[in-house]
This record gives C-alpha cells, sequence and structure tokens, in this order.
C-alpha cells in the first residue's frame, strides 16, 4: 500500500526523472513513508523552481487569467449581437456591440478567433510545467462570471475555448509560426481593433488582448527558432 | 602607465575589456556548500557516480541525511550551468530493473570545485578550528 502510494506520486514527476528516483528508493531500502516524502519534497522543489522563473508568472497571471475574462466577455458581446441581428433577441442595450451590424459583427468574430488563439499559443509556449496553474486561472473567471451572462446560453460563453485550445496545442509543441504570418496577424488585428473602436465597438479593456498578439510577432517566429526547448527544467 | 606592476602595453591586450593579466580571484561560478559536496562525492566515485550513490557517500562523509529532492534539484542545476552532464544507465535487479541516472564531473565542474577549495582553504588560514 505505502509503496503503491510511493509510485503514484512519482508520477508527478516528470518522466526522465521518475525511474531514476524510484530505482534509488529501492537500492537504499528505506521505508515507504520517508520515500513518499523524499519523492512529493522533489516535486514541490521541482514546482518552486519553475516559479523562480518570469515566464510562469507572465503565462498564468499576466496572460491566462486576464484574457479569459476579456475574452468571455468578448464570446458574450459576439453571441449577442448574433442573437439580436438574426433572432431579434436584445440583451443589455448599454453594451458596447449594442449597435454592431453584420460587418462589425465579422470583424470581431475574427478578433476573438485571433485573440484567442495568440493567447493559448503564447500560455502554452511559456508554461510547459506550469500549465495545470495557468489552466487554473484561467477557469477562475469562467465560473465566478459566468453567472453574470445567464440570459445568454452557456456554451456561447466559451466560443473562445476552442481556438484557445488550437494554440495551446501549438505552443505546447513549441511549434513557431512564420515572421511574416505572425506580423501580419498582429497587423491585421490591430487594424480591426481599430477600426471597431472607431465605431465605439470595442471596450477599452479589450486592448490588453493585444499585448499576446505583438509579443507573438517579437518571440515565437521562425528565424528565432529552434528556441532551446527545456527538456528538464522548463 | 601601469597597472599593477604591469607594462602598458599588457594592458591593451584585452577581450571584452577584460585586460589579459587580470588575474583577480574572482570566482566565475561560485558553488554553493551541498554542490561542492555534490560534485566531490561525484568525482570520488567516479565511474560509479549515479543517484543513490553520491546521495550515501554525503550522508555517510557529513553524517547528515541527503534527501532526493535536494540531490536532484541540485544535479539539474549544475547540469544547467555546465558543471555535471547525466545519462541514463544500466538497470539493476537491486534497483526494481529501474535506470540509474549517472553523473559525471565536467572540466568547468572541476575547476569550479578546485575553485571553491582554493577559497574555503584561503578563508580558514589562520582561524581557531583549523589545526595546521
Amino acid at each position: 500500500m505505502g509503496w503503491c502510494l510511493v509510485e503514484l506520486s512519482a508520477r508527478l514527476l516528470p518522466p526522465f526523472q521518475r525511474e531514476p528516483v524510484l530505482g534509488d528508493l529501492a537500492e537504499a531500502n528505506q521505508n515507504a513513508l520517508r520515500s513518499l516524502f523524499d519523492v512529493l519534497g522533489l516535486f514541490f522543489r521541482y514546482q518552486a523552481q519553475l516559479w523562480s522563473d518570469w515566464r510562469p508568472w507572465l503565462a498564468g497571471f499576466g496572460i491566462a487569467l486576464p484574457s479569459s475574462y476579456l475574452l468571455m466577455c468578448a464570446s458574450a458581446s459576439v453571441t449577442s449581437t448574433y442573437l439580436r441581428l438574426f433572432e431579434g433577441r436584445t440583451f443589455w442595450h448599454g453594451w458596447p456591440t449594442g449597435h454592431e451590424g453584420l460587418p462589425l459583427l465579422t470583424c470581431h468574430i475574427f478578433l476573438l478567433i485571433a485573440w484567442s488563439w495568440t493567447a493559448g499559443f503564447v500560455v502554452g509556449s511559456l508554461s510547459r510545467r506550469t500549465l495545470w496553474a495557468s489552466l487554473m486561472l484561467c477557469l477562475l473567471p469562467c465560473f465566478s462570471c459566468a453567472a453574470m451572462f445567464s440570459p445568454l446560453p452557456k456554451v456561447c460563453l466559451f466560443m473562445f475555448i476552442v481556438p484557445g485550445i488550437w494554440g495551446l496545442r501549438r505552443g505546447l509543441r513549441a511549434m513557431s509560426v512564420e515572421r511574416t504570418f505572425a506580423l501580419a496577424l498582429a497587423a491585421l488585428v490591430t487594424v480591426l481593433m481599430l477600426i471597431a473602436w472607431k465605431f465605439d465597438a470595442l471596450w477599452v479593456f479589450n486592448w490588453g488582448l493585444i499585448l499576446p498578439v505583438w509579443y507573438l510577432a517579437a518571440s515565437f517566429t521562425t528565424e528565432q527558432y529552434p528556441h532551446p526547448v527545456p527538456t528538464h527544467h522548463q | 602607465m601601469k597597472r599593477n606592476g604591469l607594462a602598458n602595453d599588457q594592458s591593451q591586450q584585452t577581450c571584452l575589456d577584460i585586460p589579459l593579466y587580470y588575474n583577480h580571484n574572482v570566482v566565475l561560478i561560485m558553488l554553493g556548500e551541498f554542490e561542492y559536496l555534490l560534485i566531490t562525492a561525484a568525482a570520488s566515485l567516479g565511474e560509479d557516480a549515479y543517484g543513490a550513490a553520491i546521495r550515501a557517500e554525503i550522508e555517510s562523509t557529513t553524517t547528515h541525511s541527503c534527501s532526493i529532492g535536494a540531490l536532484y534539484t541540485t544535479i539539474e542545476r549544475l547540469e544547467k550551468k555546465g558543471l555535471v552532464k547525466t545519462w541514463m544507465g544500466e538497470a539493476t535487479a537491486e534497483r526494481g530493473g529501474r535506470s540509474k541516472r549517472m553523473v559525471r564531473v565536467t572540466p568547468k565542474g572541476v575547476q569550479a570545485a578546485k575553485e571553491f577549495y582554493n577559497a574555503i582553504t584561503r578563508i580558514s588560514k589562520g582561524v581557531s578550528w583549523v589545526t595546521n
């Protein structure tokens, strides 16, 4: 039973570390309780080491947490506009996108996909080993603010999830993007945001979502790859 | 112009603005005491240096317990600094068929350990607990 717990807790360790650690514990012939503390101690030390870097903080608190809140608001905005235009149902007259027509709705849908994809990509690239924390921080506003948009269908609030996961998967695989593509995407997003802003169809805080887009253009392009993708530490 | 008794022409031979004669005892990679213990244990074990053996060596020498966490995070750190090199070794029945993580001290690691040892020896000269 004790050793089962040790083996189970060793699953928290990265695969390259698991084998030698369990082998060392077997060789040392120490009791299961001390072995369990040893394995957990190693896990917590690793986590502490990871968080001594700036990247997990930026990914979790700088991007995942604020972006998920803003993207949920953007999803709500797109949904309410769609329902108003195509089903004649009106929500929140004071909403910044309350007067949007089809062209601005299309622009907003594209922006929502681009914002979500780039935020997911940057979070995946910056926090491979601390992804669990970034995901928890991403879920926090989803659960706490879902009630705020209760008149809308719940599933529509999470429209950003699919492109976000798509970007996250690419970021986790440390895939690069073409510099021209990244710059074109950043320029296009900026122009569309300016257009939406000009027509009073953009919430001022949504400008925060432009940061991952430009960060992607500046950091994760083919001309700088291959990054020394950390195998042991990050 | 003379600096530390050396002629001007020598001071002009620079690399990244550091004169070649510059020999101040700056330890570029100053080891921590546990890092030094680990490197020394690995060096003395030679070809047989791996996680459990290094741990046993440190525990028997210092008479203090050494946790797996401290051992492996230090190995990782030293490897990142280029002071040790690790690779997966053979699996034995004694270890439940699991592989060893072998450790070898690199020349850079030897240099860093030497510098640490010299610094400790120099600073300890004349203190009451040093016998000679």
